[in-house]
């Protein structure tokens, strides 16, 4: 019988775990980012479609994900398992632009060079 | 539609503020190199201080006897003067463009305040056309650039606010909100507009005439 | 809108019959384009037709807010429509222009102070009197006195031996109450050339009687002119006729000169002020006038505030005082009056609004010189004056302006105002000390 309650108390343990965690990678993978820096939003949250973007052609996880050394973009490296806010604090700090500015040019800068994905506010804040 | 978003938000951005500098300084210059020539008369009864002290009185709200006389005038007046540029200036999506094209920024107006600012402002254009109508001594002597005018300036205002709260088709909302207040940059020193860069001569003209020569409050 | 009434007018209809369209367009474009430069131009383009000009001018207020009486309505009604048309405007529509321009504004400025950007309203008036004389149809009985400047140098056709006459007349009458006083002609190295408007020797010589009254028993070194140059009055100012506008003042101005005095103190009267202070001196060159000019308002005040001018008895009668533009808005001088009339009289009651906001007597500016044709349409253009005087509710009216006395005058006829008018300096004769008299 305690073998059993144990058996029982483990698997809850994990269906728990797989819940959770999947909930957790789930909401990470749609795109909503660490917004705690900003403290409360004026506009409404973009959605940002992670999959998509990743399995875009030539597209690398370094080209978000990017590190800066000196200002410098390093070429082999990259910072997925960081958050965005871990560097760009909400003020910009010298070349490192702040949060908001992070965000607004990683998007638009590429939009603008592909001629494709929005670039206008009300595109991707979308009421 | 990117493409012309891109058009309107750059080249053309670029356009329409050099054209209203540009525009702006030859106004001012123009007038003055006339004044110059063919008013030596009056630029002879310009003082500094006296054209201050009548612009400086006229710029308080209800200091002149004529304000006093039309409170509600004065205060929608005022207000939609000072809420243009208060909006101009202060409306985070536009000083967000401004910090990622130039790097610099300031404070902004949270959007809700924005919001109720523009929509004030409507109102008052509301107001200003409604005056222009019911108010005999104006209604005779507006025509239809006066409502052109207003027209120009009430559309930016409409469709930002259009725009902000994505009604209508929203790229074209943004992409008409930005080409109207380039229109109206552009009409500013070639139009009755106008007044916005030469209030300051007419006014300190006659205030230097009224306290140098008259000795007398133009107020 | 009721419908507008034009006048007939024998020198404007008579003018009328000579001009072609081609003459009109090229005088107005002579004009506004070559005359008028930077101002006329900023003012047409920062008019922002907002109508907050109107509840400025009298004839509006008296008119049941007729919009065409509004400031801004008679600039429409002339000078926009040149402007649009580049000159190409009818005879018809330039009869109308002069009516306007020269009848139904009195240059009295009230409106500039109403107006947000400060635009002399005014003197867009006074460029349409300008094309006006330059197309010969301005109307008849101004351009008869216009005509009597150009003749005489003074307003009112008084001959050279007249003038004289007239003093001496005066120096006779005043010498039998004051035995020893004077009316010095002519005198070199006076401090005070005193100067006086046509009317005065013509039918108010009574004026003349008074401030030599004033001059003598205040001790003053003074001196009048003997020769053409004695009248400071102006109607060619009202007329746009520069030209003559100049010769006049260079007239007076030489006359002061070659008498060596120190200033010139000009009678009660307050186109001729603005003429002599702010107009004339600049058509000379002189960026202000070249000999000290000094309007009786501010020469009384001078007088009570250096002591030699005492008072012996007030004044008891209540009375009102009315600031005529040309020496309140031109001048600032509604304080310094106040003083003065508060000095000799014991009870002031004040119209409203007054002092610099004043409203206008409509005579000013030239308009009651243009003569009985336009009178009715004047007196009923002013009721809002007469409303303010009937509100005092007393019956002396103290209007230190001929031009004021004349329009002040027709509107208490008309209105049955019982209030008697008078000169400040009548009331500084009546109850000064004289220590000479007899």
């Amino acid at each position: 019988m305690r073998h059993k309650l144990y058996g029982y108390v483990i698997f809850c343990s994990v269906v728990l775990c797989v819940t959770f965690g999947g909930i957790a990678a789930f909401a990470q993978d749609t795109g909503v980012f660490k917004l705690e820096t900003f403290g409360s939003l004026e506009r409404p949250v973009s959605t940002f479609d992670h999959d998509e973007h990743q399995e875009m052609d030539g597209m690398e996880c370094s080209d978000c994900h990017h590190v800066y050394e000196n200002g410098v973009k390093a070429a082999d490296q990259s910072s997925e398992d960081q958050a965005c806010a871990e560097c760009h604090t909400l003020k910009s700090q010298g070349t490192q632009p702040g949060l908001r500015q992070a965000y607004h040019q990683q998007c638009k800068n590429c939009h603008v060079e592909k001629k494709a994905g929005p670039v206008a506010c009300g595109e991707c804040h979308i009421k | 539609m990117q493409d012309i978003y891109l058009l309107v938000a750059g080249p053309l951005a670029w356009a329409a503020w050099a054209i209203f500098f540009l525009g702006s300084a030859y106004k001012i210059w123009s007038t003055l190199a006339v004044a110059k020539q063919k008013d030596q008369v009056l630029l002879n009864y310009v003082s500094f201080r006296y054209a201050l002290r009548s612009i400086i009185n006229w710029s308080i709200p209800f200091n002149t006897t004529n304000m006093r006389l039309h409170p509600v005038f004065t205060g929608v007046a005022f207000f939609f003067h000072i809420a243009f540029f208060v909006l101009l200036i202060f409306i985070s999506a536009h000083q967000i463009m401004i910090e990622e094209g130039f790097g610099i920024g300031w404070v902004t107006l949270p959007d809700i305040v924005a919001d109720i600012l523009a929509f004030a402002v409507l109102g008052v254009c509301v107001f200003f056309a409604v005056r222009r109508v019911i108010r005999p001594e104006v209604n005779y002597v507006t025509d239809w650039t006066d409502y052109g005018l207003l027209a120009l300036v009430t559309a930016p205002f409409l469709t930002g606010v259009l725009a902000y709260h994505q009604v209508g088709d929203y790229m074209t909302m943004v992409i008409l909100h930005m080409l109207s207040a380039e229109i109206l940059l552009v009409a500013i020193p070639f139009t009755r507009l106008s007044h916005m860069l030469l209030a300051s001569l007419t006014r300190g003209y006659i205030g230097s005439e009224f306290g140098m020569v008259r000795h007398v409050n133009d107020w | 809108m009721k419908e507008r009434v034009w006048i007939q007018d024998e020198g404007i209809d008579r003018g009328a019959e000579k001009l072609t369209p081609e003459r009109i367009e090229k005088t107005i474009n002579a004009v506004l384009g070559n005359e008028a430069g930077a101002r006329l131009k900023a003012y047409v383009e920062t008019c922002a037709h907002c109508g907050l000009c109107a509840e400025a001018c009298h004839f509006y207020m008296s008119r049941d807010k007729d919009p065409r009486f509004s400031p801004v309505g008679k600039v429409k009604q002339t000078i926009w429509e040149m402007l649009d048309k580049k000159g190409k405007v009818s005879v018809e529509f330039m009869k109308q222009a002069v009516q306007v321009a020269q009848t139904e504004c009195n240059l009295c400025r009230r409106c500039v102070q109403y107006c947000p950007f400060g635009i002399d309203i005014a003197y867009m008036m006074s460029l349409v009197r300008r094309i006006a004389h330059k197309l010969e149809i301005t109307p008849l009985y101004i351009q008869d006195t216009a005509h009597s400047h150009s003749a005489t140098m003074n307003q009112m056709w008084v001959k050279d031996d007249e003038w004289i006459d007239a003093l001496h007349w005066q120096e006779d009458e005043i010498r039998e109450e004051l035995p020893a006083a004077r009316i010095p002609l002519d005198k070199e190295g006076a401090e005070i050339m005193y100067s006086v408007i046509g009317p005065e020797p013509k039918f108010r010589t009574q004026l003349i009687y008074q401030a030599a009254a004033i001059m003598n028993e205040t001790g003053c070194d003074w001196t009048m002119p003997a020769t053409p140059g004695w009248d400071n009055s102006d109607m060619a100012m009202y007329t746009g006729d520069s030209e003559m506008m100049g010769r006049l003042k260079r007239m007076h101005f030489d006359t002061a000169a070659r008498l060596r005095v120190k200033k010139i103190v000009m009678g009660e009267c307050g186109h001729a002020f603005r003429s002599v202070y702010d107009t004339g001196n600049r058509v000379l060159g002189w960026r202000m006038p070249p000999v000290p000019v000094i309007h009786a308002l501010e020469f009384y005040w001078d007088l009570l505030n250096s002591g030699k001018l005492k008072v012996a008895k007030k004044f008891e009668e209540p009375v009102t005082f009315h600031d005529p533009c040309n020496v309140v808005r031109g001048r600032g001088l509604h304080e310094k009056a106040r003083e003065v009339v508060r000095a000799f009289c014991t009870n002031l009651v004040e119209m409203y609004p007054n002092k610099e906001h004043n409203y206008c007597c409509a005579a000013g500016g030239g308009v009651i010189n243009c003569g009985p044709p336009f009178k009715n349409a004047r007196v009923e253009g002013n009721r809002i004056k007469a409303e303010q005087l009937r509100a005092t509710g007393v019956k002396v009216c103290i209007a230190p302006c001929h031009n004021c006395h004349g329009g002040l005058e027709d509107i208490i006829h008309k209105y049955k105002l019982d209030i008697e008018l008078k000169f400040l300096g009548e009331i500084i004769y009546d109850c000064m000390e004289k220590p000479n008299a007899v």
